[in-house]
C-alpha cells in the first residue's frame, strides 16, 4: 500500500510544473549559470585591470628620484601615465574625481634623505573603493625601492648575500585535493543542503496542505489504508524530491565541467574528477538520505498543520535560512569535524563531506555523524506521524 | 447496516477558538449521544441546519474522526475496534470532495481500486459497468483538472462505487452543484437503494429529503430531535409542509432551551 501511494504521489508531483522547476530545472541550471557568470566576470575584470592605464599623480619636480624611476618602470607592471600636480590638495581632489587613481607625494626632504642614505618618505594617496589601485601602487613602489636598495649596496660596496642571513623556503606537504577539499569543499554540501531543502519544500506542501486544501484527503482517509502507510507513501516522495533536487545540482556541476567546459583550472579539474568516484557518491548519499528525511520530517508537521498553501509556505520558507545557515560553517577553513561538531545536525554533514572531498575522513566520526542524523530523522518522522494522526489537523 | 449508539464527539478548543466562540469552555460538543439505525435497502436522511453536527457524524461513520464515546457498527463491524475492515464496506462522497486534478479518471479509479485491493479483473469489470452507466468513456483519459463540474462529479461517483460498498455515506452530496449535476447524485442514491445497499445522506434541503428518503433523523446542535420513518413524519406533521415542519421542530428546541 505504501508503494501504491508513493507511485501515485510521485506521478502527481512530477506533473506539477512548479515542483518540476524547483526540483529539476533550477538545480540543473544553477551550476552552469553561476560558473559561467563567475568565470566570465572574473576574466573580464582581470582583462580590464591588465589593460587599464593607471593615472598616477605626483607632487614634485620631474627630476625627483621617484618620478624618474616611475617613468622607467616596464610596461608589464601595468600601463600608466604620469601627471604632475602642484600640491597634495590638488592631488587628493584629482583622486576623488578619479582623474588620477594613485597619488605619490615624496616628502620635501626626500632628495636629501636619499643623498644621506637615510629612509626617504613617500606618501601614497589612493581611493580604497577603487579596488586594486593600492596593490598597483605597492607593486610600483616595491620595484623602485628594490632598485634604490641595489644602488645603495653598490654605493656602500656591500654584497647583498652577506646581509641575508636566512634563506627560507616554504614547502607545502598537503596535496591539492586536500587543499581544495578543506578550503572550498564546503561549497558542495552547502549546495546539496540548500537544494535538498528546496526540493522537499514544494512536494511537502503540495502533498499535505494541498491535499487538505483541495479536499481530497477525506476520501483518502476513508480507504482501508493505515494512516502511517499514507504518511510513509507521501513522505517517500518528499524525500525522493529532495534527493533528486540535490542530484540534479550535482548533474549541473558535472555538465558545467565535462560538457560545457566552463572550469579551466587543471588543479580544480583533477580534484573534481577524483571526487566524482562511486565510493564518494555512495558515502555522500548515505549522509544525505537521513538529512533529507529530517527535512521532510521537519516540513510535514507544518504542512499538516497549515490550512492553506500560502500559510505553509510562509512558515517553511523562513526555515530555509535557519537550516542553510549552519551549512555555511563549511566555508570557514578552521572548523573541523570532531566529536562535538559530529553531533551537530547539518554542520556534521557539511564537515563530513568536506573531509570526504579532502580524503581525510575519520570513519568513526563519519559513523557518529550518520548515527546523529539517523536519530534526528527518526525523531522527525515520529513527530510527523503524531501530527498526521491528529484528526483535527488533517481535515479542514 | 449502520448501528449508531450513544455517539458523542467532543473537540478541544484552543484559546483562539475560545475567543472566536466567545466561551470559556475548554471543549465543544459537536455530537451529543445520538443513536439511530440505517437498514439495508433503505435511504436514511440526517437532516439539520448548518453547524448541527451532520458532517461530524458522517466523518465518524466513515472513520475519519474517532468518536469520544458511543459505538458505530458498519455491517456488524465496530469501527473503533476494526476501522480498516469497516472502511472496506463504506463508500464516502461529499459535495466538497476534491479530486486529483493532475490525474486522469482512469488513473484515479485505478488508484482507489488498488487502495481497496480489488483484483485487476474485478476492477476492469466494475470500471466498464460504471463508465457505461455514467457515460464516462469519452473523458476517461483526460486530466481531471480540465473536466467540467458534471464530469468531475461522475468521476467522484465512480470512485465511491468502485469497491462496491455495502454502505454508502453521502455528506451533503449535492451542495454547490447545479440541478443537472445534482441529478446524477440523486440517481446514484436511488440505484444504491435498489441494489440493497445501506444509504445514509446528510442534507439541509428538505425537498431533497422528501424526494429520496425512507427514514429521517433531525439533528440540531449535536442532539437528535427526531428519528423515524418518513411515512410517520409526514403523518404526524403539525406544520403545512415538510420545510415548515423541519423549522418548527428546530425552533421548538430553541424555545425549550431558552
Amino acid at each position: 500500500m505504501i508503494f501504491t501511494i508513493f507511485k501515485k504521489e510521485l506521478k502527481d508531483t512530477l506533473r506539477d510544473r512548479r515542483t518540476l522547476i524547483m526540483m529539476l530545472v533550477i538545480p540543473v541550471l544553477i551550476f552552469p549559470i553561476i560558473l559561467t557568470l563567475f568565470v566570465s566576470v572574473s576574466e573580464s575584470f582581470s582583462k580590464e585591470a591588465a589593460e587599464k592605464t593607471v593615472e598616477i599623480g605626483i607632487v614634485g619636480e620631474p627630476e625627483n628620484y621617484v618620478f624618474q624611476q616611475l617613468e622607467l618602470l616596464p610596461e608589464n607592471l601595468g600601463k600608466k601615465s604620469i601627471t604632475v600636480y602642484k600640491d597634495t590638495t590638488e592631488l587628493k581632489a584629482a583622486i576623488k574625481l578619479d582623474s588620477a587613481q594613485i597619488g605619490i607625494f615624496p616628502s620635501p626632504d626626500f632628495e636629501q634623505s636619499m643623498r644621506m642614505k637615510k629612509p626617504a618618505g613617500v606618501t601614497v594617496f589612493f581611493n580604497a573603493t577603487d579596488i586594486g589601485m593600492k596593490d598597483r601602487a605597492e607593486a610600483y613602489l616595491e620595484t623602485i625601492e628594490s632598485i634604490a636598495k641595489q644602488e645603495r649596496y653598490m654605493a656602500l660596496d656591500i654584497n647583498a648575500e652577506q646581509i641575508k642571513p636566512l634563506n627560507i623556503q616554504y614547502s607545502n606537504v598537503a596535496s591539492s585535493k586536500e587543499m581544495i577539499g578543506k578550503l572550498a569543499g564546503g561549497f558542495l554540501p552547502y549546495i546539496f543542503i540548500a537544494f535538498g531543502f528546496i526540493g522537499c519544500m514544494y512536494p511537502a506542501i503540495d502533498l499535505f496542505t494541498g491535499e487538505k486544501e483541495r479536499g481530497t484527503i477525506e476520501t483518502l482517509l476513508t480507504t482501508p489504508v493505515a494512516r502511517w502507510q499514507i504518511l510513509f507513501g507521501k513522505m517517500g516522495v518528499v524525500v525522493l524530491s529532495g534527493l533528486l533536487a540535490a542530484t540534479f545540482a550535482l548533474l549541473g556541476l558535472f555538465l558545467s565541467i565535462q560538457v560545457f567546459d566552463i572550469v579551466k583550472d587543471p588543479q580544480i579539474l583533477n580534484v573534481v574528477h577524483g571526487v566524482l568516484s562511486p565510493s564518494f557518491i555512495i558515502m555522500l548519499y548515505a549522509l544525505l538520505f537521513p538529512l533529507t528525511v529530517f527535512f521532510a520530517g521537519l516540513m510535514i508537521p507544518i504542512a499538516v498543520y497549515a490550512k492553506s498553501f500560502k500559510e505553509a509556505q510562509s512558515i517553511i520558507t523562513p526555515m530555509n535560512i535557519i537550516v542553510v545557515l549552519p551549512a555555511m560553517v563549511g566555508f570557514f577553513p578552521g572548523i573541523e569535524l570532531n566529536a562535538i561538531t559530529a553531533c551537530i545536525p547539518i554542520v556534521n554533514i557539511v564537515l563530513s563531506t568536506k573531509e570526504l572531498i579532502a580524503g581525510t575522513l575519520d570513519i568513526g566520526l563519519l559513523g557518529l555523524s550518520f548515527a546523529v542524523m539517523v536519530s534526528i530523522a527518526v525523531l522527525a518522522v515520529v513527530i510527523s506521524y503524531k501530527r498526521f494522526d491528529k484528526e483535527t489537523n488533517i481535515v479542514l | 447496516m449502520i448501528e449508531v449508539s450513544n455517539l458523542r464527539k467532543e473537540f478541544s478548543l484552543s484559546k483562539q477558538q475560545q475567543k472566536e466562540l466567545n466561551t470559556t469552555a475548554k471543549k465543544a460538543i459537536a455530537v451529543n449521544g445520538i443513536s439511530f439505525t440505517c437498514q439495508p435497502g433503505r435511504i436514511f436522511s440526517l437532516l439539520g441546519p448548518n453547524g448541527a453536527g451532520k458532517t461530524t457524524t458522517m466523518r465518524m461513520l466513515s472513520t475519519i474522526f474517532k468518536p469520544s464515546s458511543g459505538s458505530i457498527k458498519i455491517c456488524g463491524i465496530d469501527v473503533s475496534e476494526d476501522p480498516r475492515e469497516a472502511r472496506k464496506k463504506i463508500g464516502f462522497l461529499t459535495g466538497s470532495t476534491g479530486l486529483y486534478a493532475r490525474l486522469t479518471p482512469n488513473e484515479l479509479i485505478q488508484y482507489f481500486a488498488d487502495l481497496y485491493d480489488i483484483p485487476k479483473n474485478v476492477c476492469a469489470q466494475r470500471k466498464e459497468k460504471l463508465y457505461t452507466l455514467l457515460d464516462m468513456h469519452d473523458f476517461q483519459g483526460k486530466r481531471i483538472g480540465k473536466l467540467s463540474t458534471g464530469m468531475k462529479q461522475k468521476v467522484s461517483i465512480c470512485r465511491t462505487m468502485i469497491h462496491d460498498p455495502e454502505v454508502v455515506v453521502f455528506d451533503e452530496p449535492t451542495s454547490g452543484l447545479d440541478v443537472i449535476t445534482a441529478e446524477n447524485i440523486i440517481k446514484l442514491i436511488r440505484d444504491c437503494k435498489n441494489e440493497g445497499k445501506t444509504v445514509i445522506f446528510s442534507s439541509h434541503i428538505m425537498s431533497e429529503v422528501d424526494l429520496l428518503c425512507d427514514d429521517i433523523a433531525i439533528i440540531h446542535k449535536g442532539n437528535l430531535l427526531h428519528s423515524g420513518t418518513m411515512v410517520d413524519f409526514r403523518q404526524n406533521m403539525q406544520a403545512p409542509n415538510l420545510t415548515a415542519e423541519f423549522i418548527r421542530i428546530v425552533n421548538e428546541t430553541k424555545t425549550e432551551n431558552a
